[in-house]
């Protein structure tokens, strides 16, 4: 019999590569049809600045999956750090990086080591400065108490774990520091075999 | 989400729904709804 930590760490790992797999192909595929919106018009349903797509590289803008607008709120001032939880192609660590400008940092973390890659040459493509380091949000590659801001646009929801998710996010923010985070939530306890179908929940 | 942010010591945690949020698909956007899924934009300060 599989013990319950032992099952959940397994269902952790397929859904760690459901997640991969689903916002790769979003990546790849961007003119694709997905259940929820993304890409330019997703980025208008949120109120994203015609100005900042416009600027944007289209590789960041078409592989948008976000499910609000984290800047409507980020009050980002010239110099900061900021951290994109789950930057995936790189829009919002790109208008981050508009915002903090050249005396600022923004650091992006992803799961995918190729969506890394690819943020990163699209923030090039505008001249942005951002690095973005492969990993886990429940164990967030960066040092304590090190970001003034933290972003992060529908990503926590697909975490098993959010209490964890959380707790990183306090450890690595200065004293003072911030988060401005859109996401998913639920009223209700969502059933068990949503909990268990990889493809429900990174969805 | 909310009461997690505040039980890991944040203070000022704020939240909002996203008014445009909606799933593409009819049939997806009935079953969210049934579960009171919805998207929320919230922002909170580290003491």
């Amino acid at each position: 019999m599989t013990a319950p930590a032992d099952s959940q760490s397994s269902l952790e790992a397929v859904l760690k590569d459901e997640i991969v797999r689903m916002y790769q192909e979003v990546a790849d595929d961007p003119t694709k049809e997905f259940h929820f919106f993304h890409g330019r018009e997703a980025a208008g349903l949120f109120e994203y600045e015609s100005e900042w797509l416009d600027r944007a590289p289209e590789g960041a803008v078409a592989s948008f999956a976000g499910v609000g607008n984290p800047h409507l709120r980020s009050n980002i001032e010239p110099g900061e750090t900021i951290l994109d939880l789950g930057s995936g192609a790189g829009l919002d660590a790109i208008i981050a990086s508009w915002k903090t400008g050249p005396t600022g940092q923004v650091i992006g973390v992803d799961l995918n080591p190729a969506m890394c890659l690819k943020s990163q040459a699209n923030a090039q493509a505008t001249g942005s400065r951002m690095e973005c380091r492969e990993g886990m949000m429940e164990n967030i590659p960066v040092a304590d108490a090190s970001i003034d801001l933290v972003i992060s646009n529908g990503v926590i929801n697909l975490s098993f774990r959010k209490r964890r998710v959380v707790e990183e996010i306090f450890r690595v923010l200065k004293p003072g520091g911030r988060i401005s985070i859109t996401d998913i939530v639920s009223a209700k306890q969502l059933s068990q075999s949503i909990v268990n179908d990889p493809k429900l929940w990174a969805s | 989400m909310f009461r997690i942010l505040e039980e890991s010591g944040f203070t000022k945690v704020r939240s909002a729904v996203v008014p445009g949020f909606k799933f593409r698909k009819e049939s997806t956007q009935n079953s969210a709804e049934a579960f009171g899924v919805k998207a929320v934009m919230m922002t909170a300060t580290k003491p």
